[in-house]
């Protein structure tokens, strides 16, 4: 069945599922005005046609079969194989446009250009967030620092040998403290690790968002629960979807300003794991909820959030594959639902 | 009320509530003000703080109160929002872990005596006792 254009919007038919069709259907799916309506690769095992199928295109192995479904504007050749061209010159239906050879290359060394600014913006965003959780992160140190200082203080005083191992002991205790919180903030604020794919656990990664993002209320009138399902691995980069995970429980944290209940759930779902972050705070406007993962959109004072964190958030997930829907009802609050797929993107 | 000043029924210095989620917090600052001739009262968190001065059978007289801010069950804002209503006489030391303008200018409107941010030297931490010490004594020779 050829798919119906949307208004406004070029229907895009890839050829060729190596890296070139991968980094073009990354960008096609994480942009706007662009819908891919198929992708096609010889190979198998493709890297794009794992995406394609996460994201719900249509995949064949036959390039031909998928032309002659009809539907697309432009058909994008990026197999790099010469023997395709003619073959599309040939059975591509008449209104469609071919994009192919060096201009076919040209795009594709754009998209990987905008890939590597996409990455950047990710880190920035990261560092920016961390800015945002300073005063949490004052805090926690603050206080053993204080125990630290104060505890030497009174050392420089103390004779009696059971009173001076008791305070040692205690400022190692505090030290020790510290040095986990610098660790954490550290393994959080490195740079993400390029096309790392692991297997990962995402109720640990979701503990570990939770740490982070507690430091961004100031009181502990935030309740955090999970309700976790025994999960299957899933391949992915661990870093960003901690990225993900902080940024969400952070925004949910943030939105409740200081009270109430945070529900962080997972549970697996016909080869995707899904994960649901819930709040209970003011929930979202609904004249606004098409507007939260636009880039530089936000409702937050200055210097509290960059507008940049749901549309990372979104960006990420699409890119492995995923999706993520959001339902709020204003008054009662806001879910955040991911599906990520457990296959390799 | 039955609340009275500590201050002028005993010879010492006079007494100190500490109310801080942090042992190692409280032990610094009770050896701290112990040693500089204070009595201490301490509790771990707003509620019990509430708990040991809030008796009406059995009030805790205390002259200042040194407060943190984020606690576990009832934190330090609600805790200090209720000490200055029931005992707007006695002075209180926020001392806390946030270096936060905002959160201090905010408190002080609110009758904080004055807004110390952790970690401090214990010089800096027995002036401001002093001085919430005098206020308290002023305030009581008024009435």
């Amino acid at each position: 069945m050829p798919v119906e254009a949307l208004p406004g919007t070029i229907r895009v038919l890839i050829i060729g599922g190596g890296k070139g069709g991968k980094a073009l259907l990354e960008l096609f799916a994480c942009g706007q005005g662009v819908q891919v309506v198929g992708m096609a690769d010889i190979n198998p095992q493709a890297p794009g046609l794992a995406l394609a199928q996460n994201l719900g295109i249509p995949t064949s192995h036959d390039a031909l079969f998928l032309i002659s479904q009809g539907g697309a504007d432009l058909i994008v050749d990026v197999s790099g194989d010469q023997l395709v061209a003619p073959l599309i010159a040939k059975h591509k239906p008449a209104s469609a446009e071919i994009l192919g050879g060096t201009s076919a290359l040209l795009v594709w060394k754009l998209a990987q250009h905008e890939r590597d600014l996409r990455d950047q913006l990710i880190q920035a965003e990261k560092l920016a967030s961390i800015g945002t959780l300073a005063s949490g992160i004052a805090h926690e140190i603050n206080n053993p620092l204080y125990g630290i200082t104060g505890l030497s203080q009174r050392l420089e005083k103390e004779t009696r040998p059971e009173i001076v191992k008791e305070y040692l002991h205690d400022i190692i205790e505090m030290s020790r403290r510290i040095a986990t919180i610098v660790k954490d903030l550290n393994v959080y604020a490195h740079k993400n690790s390029a096309q790392a794919l692991c297997d990962i656990d995402v109720n640990h990664i979701i503990e570990e968002a939770i740490k982070m993002a507690r430091r961004a209320c100031v009181l502990d009138e935030v309740k955090i629960q999970t309700e976790f399902s025994t999960l299957p691995r899933l391949q992915g980069n661990p870093d960003e979807l901690l990225q993900v995970f902080v940024n969400l429980v952070t925004n949910a944290v943030q939105a409740m300003e200081g009270q109430g209940t945070l529900t962080v759930s997972t549970s697996s779902v016909n080869g995707s794991v899904r994960a649901t972050v819930k709040d209970d705070g003011p929930g979202i406007p609904q004249h606004l909820l098409g507007k939260i993962f636009d880039p530089f959109f936000t409702t937050k004072e200055q210097g509290k959030g960059t507008g940049l964190g749901l549309h990372i958030v979104r960006d990420i997930v699409i890119r492995s594959g995923g999706r993520i829907t959001v339902d709020s009802v204003p008054g009662k609050g806001a879910a955040f639902t991911l599906e990520l797929p457990i296959t390799s993107r | 009320m039955t609340w009275g000043l500590h201050t002028k029924d005993t010879s010492g210095m006079g007494r100190v509530l500490i109310v801080d989620d942090e042992e190692v917090v409280r032990k610094v600052l009770r050896a701290t003000l112990t040693e500089a001739g204070y009595e201490v009262v301490e509790a771990e968190h707003g509620g019990k703080g509430i708990e040991k001065i809030g008796s009406d059978d059995n009030p805790l007289m205390v002259d200042v109160i040194i407060c943190d801010i984020r606690m576990p069950k009832i934190n330090g804002i609600e805790a200090i929002s209720f000490f200055r209503q029931q005992y707007p006489s006695v002075p209180i030391l926020v001392l806390t872990g946030f270096p936060d303008t905002k959160m201090a200018t905010e408190l002080m409107s609110k009758g904080v005596f004055d807004y110390l941010v952790k970690p401090m030297d214990e010089e800096k931490l027995l002036a401001a006792v002093k001085a919430a010490m005098a206020h308290r004594l002023a305030l009581s020779d008024q009435n």
